[in-house]
């Protein structure tokens, strides 16, 4: 039988291996890019700033309803908070990883 | 970790209780033994005593009475957790690196292994055994301006020694027999030695059986004087 903490640690690295890939998901999950308002003889246009095969893209859009520049920006916020629990599983997973990696008896 | 995860944990309760469904919700589960301080504050009660993982559960007693309609993994959406389906039955849980979040219901009739689905909460919850045991005798502890339901701590403690013996997890079962055994052990230091028995006396003989013989496994002959 393991120990009682070497259990939990055990579960724990299983969760955070779960959540890793849910976070992973999440983050693929949600609109790519962010919206770049550009000011031309005075008319705004927007473009759509994004990664294609590790280059940024900027891509017009043209005219974009409130609606749409609502969701880019909901977006933008919940990637910077994915990104930043995501970096916080990741080190979970190292600690466990490495307090499960001892052979003795916890 | 452990003051983010219990700032997380209120925030969690404060939604709850602001959007009116945290009445019809008893937490239950490793976290109660971190609400119970309260109750135990004139004994020698340590909150830490029991290893507390990231799972938060809470129980719906009675799913068809809730009246408000709320989103519960939409809720919490912004403070990062994710919603995911465990096993092939689809159970949802809301996940955060500090906390994971399950939803239980009381099994009722022969059981099933679906999901029980909470259309007005927006989820699905597990049905599970034994637990009216829990929502049978409940106590409210004030958590700022609120207050959440617990299982009192007898039907916890007993709680735990009928279940223990049903995980097919060794090391999970010693956590939850440790933790019953600490639990009943700070309620005979507060005095309240009757109330065990008590509650003992109101469940089936069959689970009395279940209790008794987990007792002389984790060898407590001081509670099982209490109980016999």
């Amino acid at each position: 039988m393991r120990g009682v903490i070497k259990g939990v640690l055990a579960e724990e690295l299983e969760n955070s291996l779960r959540m890793k890939r849910e976070y992973e998901e999440a983050l693929k999950r949600l609109l790519q890019g962010c919206l770049a308002k550009r000011k031309i003889r005075g008319h705004e246009y927007f473009y759509l700033v994004k990664r294609v095969d590790n280059k940024v893209k900027y891509i017009y859009k043209g005219k974009v309803s409130e609606e749409e520049i609502k969701k880019y920006g909901e977006a933008k916020v919940m990637r910077a908070k994915y990104r930043k629990l995501l970096s916080q599983v990741k080190k979970q997973i190292r600690f466990l990883r490495g307090s499960l990696r001892g052979k003795e008896a916890v | 970790m452990e003051k983010r995860q219990s700032e997380l944990c209120l925030e969690i309760l404060r939604r709850f209780n602001k959007s009116g469904i945290l009445k019809d919700f008893i937490l239950i589960g490793s976290w109660c033994v971190y609400f119970y301080k309260d109750y135990f504050s004139n004994v020698p009660y340590i909150d830490q005593a029991t290893i507390k993982t990231r799972d938060i559960d809470f129980l719906i007693n009675n799913p068809s009475g809730i009246r408000e309609e709320v989103n519960v993994p939409l809720l919490l959406k912004d403070l990062g957790f994710v919603t995911t389906f465990k096993g092939a039955r689809g159970y949802l849980k809301l996940d955060h690196p500090d906390l994971l979040l399950e939803f239980l219901v009381p099994e009722k009739g022969k059981g099933t292994d679906k999901p029980v689905h909470l259309p007005r909460l927006g989820m699905n919850a597990v049905a599970l055994r034994f637990l009216s045991f829990l929502s049978a005798n409940t106590i409210k502890v004030r958590v700022e301006d609120f207050y959440v339901t617990l299982p009192h701590p007898a039907n916890f403690a007993l709680h735990k020694l009928i279940i223990f013996q049903r995980r097919l997890k060794q090391d999970k079962a010693v956590k939850d027999r440790n933790i019953a055994i600490e639990i009943l052990k700070s309620l005979i230091d507060k005095g309240e030695s009757s109330i065990i028995k008590q509650v003992f006396n109101s469940i089936p003989k069959k689970w009395q059986g279940r209790i008794i013989k987990g007792l002389q496994t984790a060898k407590e002959p001081e509670i099982l004087k209490i109980l016999q």
